[in-house]
Protein backbone atom coordinates (compact mmCIF):
# COMPACT_ATOMS: atom_id res chain seq x y z
CA UNK A 1 0.00 0.00 0.00
CA UNK A 2 2.68 2.40 1.08
CA UNK A 3 4.73 1.51 -2.28
CA UNK A 4 1.60 2.27 -4.96
CA UNK A 5 1.15 5.34 -2.85
CA UNK A 6 4.78 6.22 -3.18
CA UNK A 7 4.98 5.57 -6.93
CA UNK A 8 1.99 7.47 -7.80
CA UNK A 9 3.56 10.53 -5.63
CA UNK A 10 6.48 10.30 -7.44
CA UNK A 11 4.86 10.37 -10.96
CA UNK A 12 2.60 13.06 -9.91
CA UNK A 13 3.37 17.09 -11.57
CA UNK A 14 4.38 19.53 -8.56
CA UNK A 15 3.74 23.17 -9.85
CA UNK A 16 5.68 26.09 -8.14
CA UNK A 17 2.53 27.09 -5.94
CA UNK A 18 2.63 24.25 -4.07
CA UNK A 19 6.33 24.72 -3.52
CA UNK A 20 5.82 27.89 -1.71
CA UNK A 21 2.91 25.85 0.45
CA UNK A 22 6.25 23.23 1.28
CA UNK A 23 7.75 26.33 3.10
CA UNK A 24 5.07 27.36 4.92
CA UNK A 25 2.67 25.20 5.06
CA UNK A 26 -1.02 26.77 7.00
CA UNK A 27 -1.85 24.56 9.58
CA UNK A 28 -5.34 25.81 9.70
CA UNK A 29 -5.84 24.14 6.58
CA UNK A 30 -8.66 21.51 6.73
CA UNK A 31 -6.98 17.85 7.35
CA UNK A 32 -6.79 16.27 3.23
CA UNK A 33 -4.96 19.69 2.13
CA UNK A 34 -2.17 19.08 4.44
CA UNK A 35 -2.21 15.65 3.69
CA UNK A 36 -1.46 16.10 0.02
CA UNK A 37 1.13 18.54 0.98
CA UNK A 38 2.88 15.85 3.63
CA UNK A 39 2.85 13.32 0.87
CA UNK A 40 4.19 15.41 -1.62
CA UNK A 41 6.79 16.78 0.94
CA UNK A 42 7.51 13.21 1.81
CA UNK A 43 7.91 12.73 -2.05
CA UNK A 44 10.80 14.71 -1.92
CA UNK A 45 12.18 13.30 0.75
CA UNK A 46 12.56 9.83 -0.48
CA UNK A 47 15.20 10.33 -2.57
CA UNK A 48 17.63 12.51 -0.49
CA UNK A 49 16.99 10.49 3.34
CA UNK A 50 14.49 7.97 3.22
CA UNK A 51 10.64 8.07 3.64
CA UNK A 52 8.85 7.96 7.33
CA UNK A 53 5.89 5.61 7.38
CA UNK A 54 2.39 7.22 8.45
CA UNK A 55 1.69 6.79 12.43
CA UNK A 56 -1.66 5.33 11.71
CA UNK A 57 -0.12 2.10 9.39
CA UNK A 58 2.52 2.03 12.14
CA UNK A 59 0.19 1.56 14.83
CA UNK A 60 -1.67 -0.92 13.39
CA UNK A 61 1.34 -2.92 12.06
CA UNK A 62 3.06 -3.37 15.80
CA UNK A 63 -0.75 -4.00 16.90
CA UNK A 64 -0.77 -6.88 14.34
CA UNK A 65 2.95 -7.92 15.51
CA UNK A 66 2.03 -8.03 19.43
CA UNK A 67 -1.13 -10.29 19.25
CA UNK A 68 0.16 -12.62 16.72
CA UNK A 69 2.24 -13.17 19.47
CA UNK A 70 1.85 -16.44 21.47
CA UNK A 71 2.14 -15.05 25.19
CA UNK A 72 -0.07 -12.28 24.61
CA UNK A 73 -3.43 -11.96 25.32
CA UNK A 74 -5.06 -10.53 21.77
CA UNK A 75 -7.89 -8.57 24.00
CA UNK A 76 -5.34 -6.85 25.94
CA UNK A 77 -3.33 -4.97 23.08
CA UNK A 78 -4.09 -1.25 22.86
CA UNK A 79 -1.99 1.52 21.40
CA UNK A 80 -1.01 2.08 25.18
CA UNK A 81 -0.39 -0.95 26.23
CA UNK A 82 2.64 -1.34 28.32
CA UNK A 83 4.15 -4.21 27.86
CA UNK A 84 5.48 -5.42 31.25
CA UNK A 85 3.03 -3.59 32.98
CA UNK A 86 -0.64 -4.48 31.09
CA UNK A 87 0.42 -7.71 28.85
CA UNK A 88 2.47 -9.60 31.61
CA UNK A 89 5.56 -10.17 29.53
CA UNK A 90 8.58 -10.36 31.34
CA UNK A 91 12.40 -9.05 30.24
CA UNK A 92 13.25 -12.18 27.59
CA UNK A 93 9.54 -11.40 26.11
CA UNK A 94 10.21 -8.00 25.32
CA UNK A 95 13.41 -8.94 23.82
CA UNK A 96 11.28 -11.27 21.55
CA UNK A 97 8.73 -8.82 20.70
CA UNK A 98 11.39 -6.40 20.06
CA UNK A 99 12.70 -8.63 17.47
CA UNK A 100 9.67 -9.72 16.11
CA UNK A 101 8.79 -5.84 15.36
CA UNK A 102 12.30 -5.65 13.90
CA UNK A 103 11.70 -7.79 11.49
CA UNK A 104 8.03 -6.52 10.45
CA UNK A 105 9.56 -3.50 10.08
CA UNK A 106 12.79 -4.76 8.25
CA UNK A 107 15.54 -2.45 9.98
CA UNK A 108 17.66 -3.14 13.25
CA UNK A 109 17.28 -1.59 16.50
CA UNK A 110 20.97 -0.93 18.00
CA UNK A 111 21.01 -2.72 21.54
CA UNK A 112 20.86 0.91 23.75
CA UNK A 113 17.25 1.65 21.85
CA UNK A 114 16.25 -1.49 22.63
CA UNK A 115 16.40 -1.67 26.07
CA UNK A 116 14.19 1.71 26.51
CA UNK A 117 10.84 -0.08 24.71
CA UNK A 118 8.85 -0.79 27.22
CA UNK A 119 5.32 0.32 25.71
CA UNK A 120 3.83 0.40 22.32
CA UNK A 121 3.11 4.03 22.49
CA UNK A 122 7.27 4.15 22.61
CA UNK A 123 7.56 1.37 20.16
CA UNK A 124 5.09 3.59 17.41
CA UNK A 125 7.40 6.95 17.92
CA UNK A 126 10.24 5.54 17.49
CA UNK A 127 9.44 3.19 14.63
CA UNK A 128 7.56 6.42 12.64
CA UNK A 129 10.79 8.99 13.14
CA UNK A 130 13.17 5.94 11.95
CA UNK A 131 14.50 6.95 8.44
CA UNK A 132 14.93 3.15 7.57
CA UNK A 133 11.44 1.58 8.42
CA UNK A 134 10.00 0.01 5.29
CA UNK B 1 36.30 -15.09 39.40
CA UNK B 2 34.41 -12.20 36.63
CA UNK B 3 31.97 -10.35 38.36
CA UNK B 4 28.51 -11.35 37.84
CA UNK B 5 27.08 -10.64 34.39
CA UNK B 6 24.77 -7.45 35.20
CA UNK B 7 21.08 -7.51 33.98
CA UNK B 8 21.51 -5.33 30.61
CA UNK B 9 24.72 -7.96 30.05
CA UNK B 10 22.46 -10.36 29.94
CA UNK B 11 19.67 -9.18 28.21
CA UNK B 12 21.96 -8.11 25.27
CA UNK B 13 23.53 -11.78 25.20
CA UNK B 14 20.26 -13.31 25.11
CA UNK B 15 19.43 -10.53 21.88
CA UNK B 16 22.84 -11.27 20.33
CA UNK B 17 22.09 -15.20 20.11
CA UNK B 18 18.39 -14.25 18.68
CA UNK B 19 20.10 -12.12 15.94
CA UNK B 20 22.00 -14.72 15.25
CA UNK B 21 19.53 -17.83 14.57
CA UNK B 22 17.81 -15.10 12.35
CA UNK B 23 21.00 -15.11 10.29
CA UNK B 24 21.07 -19.08 9.66
CA UNK B 25 19.27 -20.36 6.35
CA UNK B 26 17.92 -23.39 7.58
CA UNK B 27 14.49 -23.01 9.53
CA UNK B 28 15.43 -26.24 11.40
CA UNK B 29 18.68 -24.96 12.91
CA UNK B 30 17.08 -21.52 12.94
CA UNK B 31 14.13 -22.08 15.34
CA UNK B 32 16.42 -24.84 16.93
CA UNK B 33 18.39 -21.54 18.20
CA UNK B 34 15.67 -19.56 18.83
CA UNK B 35 13.89 -22.44 20.94
CA UNK B 36 17.36 -23.37 22.98
CA UNK B 37 18.57 -19.53 23.87
CA UNK B 38 14.63 -19.64 25.29
CA UNK B 39 14.94 -22.65 27.65
CA UNK B 40 18.48 -22.23 28.71
CA UNK B 41 17.85 -18.23 29.79
CA UNK B 42 14.60 -19.27 30.93
CA UNK B 43 16.35 -21.72 33.18
CA UNK B 44 19.11 -20.31 34.49
CA UNK B 45 16.74 -17.26 35.66
CA UNK B 46 16.21 -18.21 39.03
CA UNK B 47 20.31 -18.41 39.48
CA UNK B 48 21.47 -16.28 42.10
CA UNK B 49 24.73 -17.88 43.21
CA UNK B 50 27.32 -15.53 41.87
CA UNK B 51 30.11 -18.11 40.23
CA UNK B 52 27.05 -20.42 38.72
CA UNK B 53 25.39 -16.66 36.62
CA UNK B 54 29.28 -15.86 35.70
CA UNK B 55 29.61 -19.78 34.69
CA UNK B 56 26.21 -19.94 32.24
CA UNK B 57 26.86 -16.54 30.91
CA UNK B 58 30.25 -17.27 29.92
CA UNK B 59 28.60 -20.59 28.30
CA UNK B 60 26.08 -18.13 26.74
CA UNK B 61 28.92 -16.54 25.04
CA UNK B 62 30.65 -19.01 23.83
CA UNK B 63 28.07 -20.69 22.21
CA UNK B 64 27.19 -17.31 20.65
CA UNK B 65 30.41 -17.81 19.19
CA UNK B 66 30.12 -20.80 17.41
CA UNK B 67 26.76 -20.52 16.74
CA UNK B 68 28.34 -17.28 14.46
CA UNK B 69 30.98 -19.32 13.02
CA UNK B 70 28.13 -21.77 12.01
CA UNK B 71 25.88 -19.58 10.20
CA UNK B 72 28.74 -17.98 8.22
CA UNK B 73 29.79 -21.50 6.92
CA UNK B 74 26.14 -22.71 6.50
CA UNK B 75 25.49 -19.12 4.38
CA UNK B 76 28.39 -20.47 2.18
CA UNK B 77 26.49 -23.33 1.10
CA UNK B 78 23.10 -22.72 1.31
CA UNK B 79 20.62 -25.10 0.07
CA UNK B 80 18.78 -23.57 -3.17
CA UNK B 81 15.26 -25.56 -2.48
CA UNK B 82 13.68 -23.62 0.65
CA UNK B 83 11.96 -25.10 3.37
CA UNK B 84 8.16 -25.62 3.33
CA UNK B 85 7.93 -24.10 6.47
CA UNK B 86 9.69 -21.06 4.71
CA UNK B 87 7.26 -20.22 2.20
CA UNK B 88 4.44 -17.71 3.05
CA UNK B 89 0.78 -19.04 1.50
CA UNK B 90 0.17 -16.61 -0.97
Amino acid sequence: MAEVRGALLKHLRVNTTSLSLLRYPNPTRNGLFTLTVNAIRRSFFDEVMGSFLDKYEVTDRVLCVVKNFQKVDPSKVSPTAHFQKDLGLDSFDTVEAVMALEEEFGFEIPDNEADKISSINYVVEFIASHPQAK
Amino acid sequence: MAAAPTRIDVLQLYRSLMRVARQFCDYNIREYTKRRTIDAFRDNKILTNCSQLSAAFSDGKAQLEVAKRRALVYSLYAPKVKSIMDIKPS
